[in-house]
Formats: structure tokens, sequence, C-alpha cells
């Protein structure tokens, strides 16, 4: 899934690791990298494709604002979840 | 089945983590059961009579993050939907977060079993701009939806009400064409081999094909040699798909719940961030997240180490036991005992009054009390799950996540408890180490409170030369014991659940029902420990033991001969052992308290504990690590009086 996108549009889309605190951005996918339970785990908290997330700050961890509920994620997961400006 | 009630039967409260159903469970039972702003408080089923029907049992189950179920606690709120009589199911949800709500209960509508479905914290959800159209989503559901704020007790009378109209929800989605065909199979296999008499077969198909154990070990179970044939038909629906089934099925599930969500929520223009979410992100800032930390520890050792363990206990011990309370025990025993060995029993130097009530109420009472205040101010404040933000990377060195610092701190408050909650955490290899690294170096708080009492009063640099040895302890085995056992690291993904301000009532509840469970555990046992001393001091046997261990704990640890004693002490409870040294603390050098403080810390776990740990990890498990353990603090202990001799 993640690797259609990037041949697709490779420019719009980036890893969550890698996005401004303060942006805005949209879930393109999950990448097959993060194992299988824990995707399933992400999709439960709500990342689900085209979802809008806000990035509160990239260290010491990830930490995003979806649906009104913060999520911190390890720089080792969110480098694989990609978004869409 | 489809809607009908089985009367009397049990009402299930089942939701999300931290979405407020022991709250609600209180509401509508009048049972207290802990309740805190982390997600994972609940790891055990609860089960109460329900104040709107007393022929019916309200069950408060685990959070689940998602179904089917994949942690110990979701495997617990899964056995509870397939072995209790269920009349309905009480959904409670976050209000804030309607998808996520929606998604689960897409797949609770599966189950055809009645439904009414809770939107908690509606009053977040309105500070947060947040509006859901209650009506229209009842109707989309075909269920009773009522908006609620538990903790104030809002909605509640109505969600009462609504349960008698408890309806089985309508589907809200029809999963892809070829996925459908697959779970009819199976269901169609289910009714044949394994109906089950509340659960729709459907349901049971739909966990059973997304890889649910507790499911599949209930049809095991219950279809017998059939199992097989149900095995081969989701070993057939997987290899058709293209994909992860389980993944194919929970997506389904949540687009539908956002298609649904979509259409009844709307959200006003957001205006600046709450107070509360600014605080929330100010904990986990990468410049103010570490200062902030300091002052809470800082904080806590102001009043549980200095308030609790030397103002509170120096008034109750000094002042209030020894000053009043001993002598006058004493007059009334040697007055009124027919014989001395009666009053040696009593008020002497291993006496149940002189030792065992006094060490449990004067000494340790005052510092868990205090402790446990602390506590509950930071679980109900939101700041427990931050933390695991903050030490991630640490636990990352011993092959934990982040997510190991629950326990860990709330080992800190009772080990016991603590290793009952490593069920939160996801993996066997992770709850096997946490589990060891709690039984060797997290002290709880009677020990902990014992330990800052008597090297408090000695220095500083005493206090911080064992929570350093305690701190690089748990480093380094941890370091190795995740070397040793196989497994893969889980890496971080949590939820911070909004910082709140404690409500002081139920810190003061939590507080008197933990003060409760402690003094009905610890003064039992204070009171058999000291009979214990009594009878082997008078069989001339504790003399024996002292000089059996004087090499190991005068030759090797360089302590007195009677500190023996202590750790004889210490098999009952580290705390009890613990509060022996303190007692004998005016005989002991600076080095010698150090050493044994840090040797009684890393000692055999408490009773209690070692039976939580035989109940979690397996009796040959727990074994081998009290095998490991008990020889480890004594060579820890040996070598840290080496090397203070040295640089002290």
């Amino acid at each position: 899934m993640s690797r259609d996108i990037h041949t697709a549009d490779h420019h719009a889309v980036v890893p969550l690791a890698f996005i401004t605190p303060g942006t805005e951005v949209r879930l393109a996918s999950l990448g097959e990298e993060i194992a299988p339970h824990q995707r399933e785990q992400l999709t439960a908290y709500g990342l689900a494709e085209n979802r809008p997330i806000t990035v509160l700050q990239q260290r010491p961890m990830t930490v995003i604002l979806a649906d009104e509920v913060e999520l911190a994620l390890e720089h080792g997961v969110a480098r694989h979840v990609w978004v869409r400006r | 089945m489809s809607g009908t009630l089985s009367i009397p039967g049990t009402y299930l409260l089942v939701g999300h983590p931290n979405v407020g159903k022991s709250v609600l469970f209180h509401r509508l039972t009048g049972a207290y059961v802990n309740v805190s702003n982390y997600p994972g408080t609940t790891v055990e089923v609860t089960r109460a009579s329900a104040r709107f029907d007393r022929d019916a049992a309200l069950l408060d189950t685990p959070g689940v993050l998602s179904l089917p179920s994949r942690s110990d606690d979701e495997r617990t709120t899964v056995r509870a939907l397939l072995n209790e009589p269920t009349r309905a199911l009480l959904q409670v949800g976050d209000a804030k977060n309607l998808r996520r709500t929606l998604t689960l209960t897409a797949l609770l509508a599966e189950l055809d079993v009645p439904l009414v479905l809770a939107l908690n914290m509606h009053d977040e959800a309105a500070a947060r701009g947040v509006t859901i159209d209650l009506k229209a989503l009842s109707e989309e559901l075909g269920v009773p939806v009522e908006a609620t704020v538990a903790t104030d007790g809002k909605g509640i009378g109505a969600l009462t009400r609504h349960l008698a109209d408890a309806r089985a929800p309508r589907r809200i989605l029809q999963y892809d064409k070829a996925i459908d065909a697959d779970i009819e199979q199976v269901a169609a296999a289910i009714t044949q081999h394994c109906p089950h008499p509340v659960l729709a077969a459907r349901g049971l198909a739909i966990l059973f094909l997304g890889g649910d154990d507790e499911v599949a070990a209930w049809m095991r179970d219950k279809a017998g040699q059939n199992f097989a044939h149900l095995a081969t038909l989701r070993q057939d629906a997987r290899s058709r798909v293209e994909g992860d089934l389980p993944t194919l099925l929970a997506r389904e599930r949540t687009e539908a719940a956002d298609v649904l969500a979509a259409s009844v929520v709307s959200r006003s223009v957001k205006s600046s961030p709450l107070l509360s979410q600014r605080v929330g992100q100010a904990v986990v800032h990468p410049v103010w997240g570490l200062p902030i930390l300091l002052a809470v520890l800082y904080f806590i050792y102001e009043f549980v180490g200095v308030f609790g363990a030397t103002t509170l206990v120096g008034l109750l011990e000094e002042g209030l036991f020894e000053g009043v309370l001993n002598p006058a025990m004493t007059r009334l025993i040697e007055a009124i005992a027919p014989a001395s060995w009666v009053t040696e029993l009593l008020v002497g130097q291993y006496g149940l009054w002189t030792m065992g009530m006094t060490y449990a109420l004067a000494l340790i009472l005052p510092i868990v009390t205090t402790f446990f205040l602390a506590f509950g101010v930071l679980e109900d404040s939101g700041y427990l799950p931050r933390l695991s933000v903050i030490a991630n990377r640490l636990f990352a060195a011993i092959g934990l996540n982040g997510r190991a610092v629950l326990p860990m701190v709330l080992g800190l408050g009772c080990v016991t408890m603590a290793t009952l909650t490593t069920r939160i955490l996801h993996s066997p290899r992770e709850r096997l180490i946490t589990t060891f690294l709690l039984a060797l170096a997290i002290p709880c708080s009677a020990q902990l409170g014992v330990v800052l009492g008597m090297l408090g009063s000695l220095s500083f640099k005493a206090v911080l030369i064992w929570a350093l040895a305690m701190v690089g302890i748990l480093m380094l085995t941890g370091f190795l014991a995740s070397r040793l056992i196989p497994g893969r690291r889980i890496p971080l993904v949590t939820e911070l659940p909004p910082m709140r301000l404690p409500i002081f009532g139920n810190v003061l509840k939590k507080t008197a029902g933990r003060l409760k469970w402690y003094l009905v555990e610890v003064i039992p046992l204070f009171l058999v420990g000291t009979f214990l001393m009594f009878s082997l001091e008078k069989l001339g046997v504790l003399p024996a033991i002292i000089r059996a261990g004087e090499p190991l704990v005068s030759g090797w640890l360089g302590l007195p001969p009677e500190a023996s004693a202590a750790f004889v002490m210490g098999f009952l409870r580290r705390d009890f052992g613990a509060t022996g040294l303190f007692a004998m603390s005016a005989s002991l050098s600076p080095i010698q308290a150090v050493v044994g403080m840090i040797t009684i810390t890393l000692f055999i776990p408490c009773f209690a504990s070692l039976m939580m740990m035989v109940k979690e990890q397996g009796i040959r498990t727990a074994a081998t690590m009290v095998a490991l353990i008990v020889p480890f603090a004594f060579l820890v202990g040996g070598l840290f009086r080496l090397a203070l001799n040295v640089f002290w």
C-alpha cells in the first residue's frame, strides 16, 4: 500500500516523523514495516486513511492530535506512518 | 435469540480504555472500584448488583483498545462476553472521539446482543467544540444513546431508564462481498458445531476470522473435533484475501465508523488550546518535561519522605507509641498477665504489640498514607501516561518501552498490585522482564518510606547512593534480561489522556480503599512475623540463625550479627525486614545502613507479591526468579560494602 503511494505521489507523501510541529496533515498509509498488531493498534486509535492529524511535537517522541485524542508514537513507528500535507 | 432478554442476567460495561467505565460502574452499583486517569486501571472484571435492578448484576470489564482481543486485559473482556449470561451491553464511549467509539460498536453490533451506548465525558467534548446529534445517532444504530458525565452523575438517571429499552443494534456496515461470504460460511459452521447461547454466530465468526485467540479457544472447547473444520475455513478465508484478513476487517469497520460519525458530529471553529492541553504538552516538552519531572519527584520526596516518614512517624512512634501507648500497655499487661512469657509475647522485644503493631501502625501507616495520597493525585491528573513518554528512551535500554513505567511506578505503591498490572503490557517478554524487575529492584511504599526515613536521617548522600544503586541495578539487570530473554522490543504507541484536576473525593476514596487493603494484609502478617521471631527466640533458634548467618551478614555485608534477624523477617515481607533494620539504626554506621538497605531492597519480594508472581507467571518462573534474587541481593550488598569502604 505505502509503496504504491510513494511511486505515484512521491513528493506529497512524507513520514510523520519529519513533519514540523504545528502542521496539520492527513494520513496516507501505515507502512508495512510496522508490525501487524501495531498497525491494528494504530487503526484502533483512529489512524485511518485520510483522517486529519495535527503534529504537536517531535521530541522526545512524536506526539499528535487525532480526533481530539493525543497519541505519542516512537520515532521508529512515526517514520513508517506516511502522511500527506 | 436476537434481541430477546434472558432475565435475570448480567449487564456488561464495555468500552475503550480510560473512557470512565469504572466511574459509571460506581454510579450504577454503588460499589467502588479503583478509578484513575490512565488506560489500564482495570485489569480484571468486577461484579456488583445493579442499583436499578436487584435481579441483575453489572460487570465492569477492562478497556479494549480494539476487538478481536490481543492483550491479556482485552482477552479478559472477551472471556466475560463469552461466559456471562449477558442481558445487555452498556458500551461506554468517549464523546470526544465518536469515530473510535463507533468502530467498536460496529463489531459489538454483529454479536446481536441488546446494547445501550453512553457517550461519556460529554463536557470535555463540548469544551473542544464537538457536538453530537444524539437523536440521529440513536436512529442510525437502532439503540438508545445517552450523553453522560459520569464523574458528575450527569445523564446517569436517563441511562438507567434506557437500559430497560436496550435492543440489539443495527449492523453499521456491509463487509466486502467476498469477505462477507467467508464470514457467513464460518458463522454457519459455528451454528452447527458450537452455537453460543447469547452471542450471534456471525459476530463470533468475525472475531474468529480476526484472529481472536480467546474465541478460538472457546470454539475448540465447544466444537471438539469439529474445530478442525472451523480452522480450515479460517485458513481458506485468509488465503483468499489479498493482504492481512484481520487488518482488512478492522479497516472496513473503521471506514464505516468514519462515515457514520461524520454524519452526526459537528465541530465549531477551533479556538486556542485549552489550559489542560497546554499543561499536557508542557509535561512532555523536550525542554520542560525533565524539570517538571524533577519537581514532581521533589514534591513526593518532601511529602512522603520528609512529612510522612519523618514528621508523622516521629509524632506517632516517639510521641504516641513510645511515649504513651507502649508504657501504658506494658503496665497493663504486666499487671494482668498470668505468666512472664505472656508479657514477653505481648510487650517484650519481639512483642505482638511493641513490635508487630508498633511497626505496622506507627512506622508504616503514616508512610503509606502519604504515599497513597500523593500517588492518587498523580494517577488522576493524567501525568503517569506522560511519564511513559519521558521514560521511553531509558526503558528502551532494558528491552521495554515507556508503557512499563506504569507498573514500575505502581510498584512503588504496592509490588503485588503492580505485578497484576503488568497485564497492560503487550508481550509475554515485556511482562516477564517487568515482573522480574519489580520483584528485584522496586521497593513498595512501606519499604520506600522506611528507606527514606532511615537514610534520610543520616544524610542526603546516603539516600542518593541508595537511589543510584537501585536505578543502576534496575538498568543493568534489565539490560541483561532483555539480552537473555528471546523476543523483540515493541516500540511505544500510547494515548495521552487529558490532564485533569484530580477530584479530592476520589483521591481520598482510593487512598482509604488501598489503606484498608494494606492494613488487612499487613497487620496479620506483621503479627505472624513477630510471633515467629518470638518463637524462634524462645526456642533458641534465632541465636542459632544469627550465628549461622554471621559469615554472610557480618563477614560479607559487614553488618552486626543481629541484622540476621531482619533478613529472617524480610522473608515474610521486605518492609518488615527493612523496619527491623530501621529499629536498630542507632547501632549502625552510615555505610552499614546503606549496605543493609540496598540488600533488603533487593531481597526476596513479600509473600503476597510472590503469590501474585506465581499466579501471573507460573510457579517455575516465580521459583527461578526467587532463586536468582536472594543470592544476587547478598552479592550486590557485599560489593557495595567493599566499594563504600573505599570511596565513602
